[in-house]
């Protein structure tokens, strides 16, 4: 019983642990997208967030330019930009994937009037 | 002296010409652009100094020397503070409240409502979620003001507890609709899955009097998905380690700007026979559950309307491990059977003034039928309930927004009919109602609820039901709130003390009950404080229920179960005291301590008088939970760990026939204290969740929950004394797919 109530405990410490650590390498891209409002934003920060080696990632509505931290011995720009290009937004001078496009609310494709939300 | 006035005035008049004024004006976002939002409240910041914004949506205010921050608040919308600088002529758009349901649930995942008057909680759907398992009475596990209590070791029944009174004095409403009541109190909290819930609130003391007379320690109201919510498809699939599988399907689907429609269903099963305390029991009754709601919603600027359907169908097998359905009534095995069917049909109409959004006119209606067949040994026990319920509400201000008020009308049919054994229990209860409720609302620092109802029940006369509610801001960190109201509720003893059926207790009704009522008092205070940098919220609350009549189940003789109305006195009182702590970015941890102290007058079956604490409820309780999340969710991590302190039980053991019974010299017998440890590991993925976790990690079982087991047509049968948990330690894991 206590074993499992310390391990629990343990496991815990670790994580918080592994997210305290410094990282040494990282690096920064920035990405010009075709995004419009705050539910784009949202969209695009959680899918890049989620995928593998990213560790920050900011939309800046006003200037439509993403910024990306992430770990270069993990993923690469060319993935990077894939994963904006997969969820249906352009990502500098490649154009976004169709299909994920049409599926995006209206009000977030490229024909939607400019909208603060 | 007259110089000296004289001079003072001409410097006062000075100064006041000359004062800058800060004017502008405020919009809504409309449709088609910004349109001017009339009557909104303009303040200083931690001032008493205010306006309103006139019919163009025009204020003009002085500046102020104790603030630069103003804030512009109106019914519906969310705040803005704006910093003012040298300008002084300002534009604000004020954004609709609507919106506000995301930020919630990207925020903390237990929120306090700190704008409401009544001190209410909401557990989000991100607190939902670290809960895993599986339906509402699962729901409140990281929450301190609700608690699940262990009902019996055979039917699987889970009740909740509330400043120290059980789940069947909250009134429990799902979107507005009183939904947890009458005969599906028993098992109505299994009804409403996990998946299905957007957010809970949760509201400690006297409700308001809007939703009904019923609510006695608080009030619960569960927000379900909707069919125009973010998610067009959350599919949900979950199995645990005694195998009992489940799964969920939620849809939504646009049809047109104005119409969505949605889908919310659930099938789950337990069809493996778990006997891990080996006293010939089933630990975890069989069951199948299948559970849909369809409906309908149309959405347009003037006008919200909702219909659907409801249908739940679950059977239920307990007892004996030898059992098999059929050999109910007659076998020398003992089982336990229940088949419940439930049919409801549902529709929400609201009128909306897009341009005076405080004003509204809504119309619920709903009907339901409720059928339930239960065998417990020999002993049948089954229950119709037909209800109808009709509430219309219409809402605006006096003169303006600093006084608003919500007045309807609203009618309740309810038609039960029981059979236990050879006893018949039927009535019809036919109660047509009116409330008006004011509130007076200065600047959001000062709100002032007070409401009353007047209710002409065709059984027990006519009802009036008053609550008063009362918030005000010490500081800008500290909310002081007080509410104190009547509740009235007609008990429904055989489907609220279900589990102790499943037992050879006699079960005497001493005398006509009468209608429970009880008023309650409360008093709660919110503090936001800094330590050391972290964000900290600190809670205190004190409640008393103090009841006028109560139905009382007296358990304390062996071998009866008696019923009558209260001869003296019960009371509950609850004190609590917690405090968040947000350490880090995504990092969280509440500890939270309860004290209850509740007391009924028992001894009516032999003409005595004596008050003792209530049985089965612990005085004290810990609670603390901590939960870490890394960016975006992508890990996410909990534990709680709760204590129960020690609770009186019945005595044990046996009563001789001719013995010496009596109240006054009756032993106190106490269940040990024990903890329980829960914890949860979510990955979450860019469409999936995937989520690992437990319950009663620590293992801690109860020791012969099921007194008797042995021989169960016996006279010592009792498997309604449970305290604690029947079953050991449960592993979990599911998957969540979601399309938004």
């Amino acid at each position: 019983m206590k074993t499992i109530l310390f391990s629990v405990l343990f496991a815990f410490a670790m994580t918080l642990g592994a997210a305290h650590a410094t990282d040494d390498k990282e690096k920064v891209v920035k990405v010009k997208t075709s995004a419009i409002c705050g539910m784009c934003k949202s969209r695009l920060e959680r899918n890049l967030g989620l995928s593998k080696g990213v560790k920050e990632a900011n939309l800046d509505l006003k200037t439509k330019v993403m910024t990306v931290k992430y770990n270069p011995s993990k993923t690469d720009e060319a993935a990077i930009k894939a994963t904006i290009v997969k969820t249906g937004y352009d990502a500098n001078d490649l154009v976004a994937d169709q299909k994920a496009h049409d599926k995006l609310p209206k009000c977030c494709q490229k024909t939607a009037a400019p909208h603060v939300d | 002296m007259r110089i000296y006035l004289l001079a003072g005035l001409l410097v006062l008049l000075g100064t006041l010409t000359q004062a800058q004024r800060v004017t502008g004006t405020v919009y809504e976002q409309g449709p088609t652009g910004k349109v001017p939002l009339p009557g909104a409240n303009v303040y200083w910041a931690g001032t008493t100094l205010g306006t309103s914004a006139d019919e163009q949506g025009r204020f003009s205010m002085p500046r102020s020397t104790q603030s630069n921050r103003l804030v512009v608040s109106f019914v519906g919308y969310i705040n803005d503070t704006l910093t003012i600088g040298a300008e002084s002529e300002w534009e604000v758009v004020l954004k609709s409240e609507q919106t506000l349901e995301e930020v919630v649930v990207q925020g903390n995942s237990t929120a306090i409502d700190r704008l409401s008057p009544t001190q209410t909680e909401i557990i989000t759907s991100r607190a939902l979620a670290k809960a895993a398992c599986c339906n509402l009475s699962e729901s409140f596990e990281t929450n301190a003001s609700v608690s699940v209590s262990y009902g019996d070791a055979v039917t699987g029944a889970k009740q909740i507890q509330m400043l120290g009174l059980s789940g069947t004095y909250i009134q429990t409403n799902v979107e507005n609709i009183p939904a947890i009541r009458g005969l599906a109190t028993t098992f109505g909290l299994n009804y409403v899955p996990g998946t299905w819930i957007e957010s809970i609130d949760i509201g400690k003391g006297a409700g308001s009097v809007v939703n009904g007379y019923e609510g006695m320690t608080g009030q619960i109201n569960v927000e379900l998905q909707k069919p125009d919510g973010l998610e067009k498809l959350h599919f949900n699939a979950y199995v645990n380690n005694f195998g009992r599988g489940e799964l969920n399907l939620n849809l939504a689907h646009e049809l047109s700007d104005k119409w969505s429609v949605g889908l919310l269903s659930h099938a789950s099963t337990l069809r493996n026979r778990v006997d891990n305390n080996r006293d010939g029991f089933l630990d975890l009754p069989l069951y199948t559950q299948f559970n849909a709601i369809n409906r309908w919603k149309y959405q347009s600027e003037g006008l919200m309307a909702q219909f659907g359907v409801k249908a739940l169908h679950e059977t239920r097998q307990g007892g004996q491990m030898a059992f098999r359905p059929g050999q109910e009534g007659t076998s020398p095995v003992y089982g336990f059977g229940n088949n419940v069917s439930r049919y409801e049909v549902f529709s929400k109409v609201a009128k909306l003034f897009p341009h005076q959004p405080y004003k509204g006119l809504g119309l619920i209606v709903n009907a339901s039928v409720y059928d339930g067949r239960s065998y417990f040994g020999r002993t049948r026990y089954d229950g119709r309930q037909g209800t109808f319920y009709g509430n219309l509400v219409y809402q605006s201000i006096i003169s303006n927004t600093n006084h608003s008020f919500k007045t309807g009308l609203s009618y309740l049919l309810d038609d039960y009919h029981e059979t236990y054994r050879d006893t018949t229990l039927a009535r019809t209860e036919s109660v047509p109602g009116t409330f008006f409720e004011y509130t007076y609302n200065y600047l959001d620092k000062f709100v002032l609820v007070a409401g009353t109802r007047l209710d002409v029940h065709n059984l027990v006369g006519t009802q009036f039901t008053p609550r008063l509610h009362l918030k005000y801001d010490l500081d800008a960190h500290t909310t002081l709130r007080a509410s104190a109201g009547r509740g009235f509720r007609m008990a429904n003893p055989l489907a609220e003390y279900y589990g102790n059926l499943v037992s050879s207790r006699t079960v005497v009704f001493l005398e006509q009950l009468r209608p429970e009522v009880s008023w309650n008092y409360g008093l709660s205070l919110t503090r936001d404080l800094h330590l050391g940098g972290m964000h900290a919220t600190f809670i205190v609350d004190y409640y008393r229920t103090q009841f006028e009549n109560q139905l009382v189940a007296d358990m304390e003789r062996p071998g009866y179960l008696y019923f009558y109305n209260l001869q003296d006195q019960a009371y509950a009182n609850s004190f609590q005291a917690e405090l968040n702590v947000t350490p880090a970015k995504r990092f969280e941890l509440k500890l939270a301590y309860r004290l209850f102290d509740v007391k009924q007058t028992l001894g009516k079956p032999f003409d005595e008088q004596i008050l003792l604490p209530r049985m089965m409820i612990n005085r004290d309780r810990v609670l603390f939970n901590a939960g870490y999340a890394l960016p975006y969710d992508k890990w996410k991590f909990d534990l709680t760990v709760q204590w129960n302190g020690t609770r009186r039980i019945p005595r044990m053991g046996t009563e001789h026939e001719h013995g010496t019974f009596t109240y006054q010299n009756m032993a106190a017998e106490l269940a040990p204290a024990f903890y329980n440890l829960n914890a949860q590991v979510t990955r979450t993925f860019p469409k999936w969740d995937v989520y690992l976790g437990g319950e009663n990690l620590n293992n801690f079982r109860q020791a012969n929950p099921i007194l008797g087991a042995s021989n169960p047509f016996g006279r010592d049968f009792d498997a309604g004394q449970v305290w604690g948990p029947v079953v050991g330690r449960t592993l979990y894991a599911g998957i969540r797919y979601k399309i938004k």
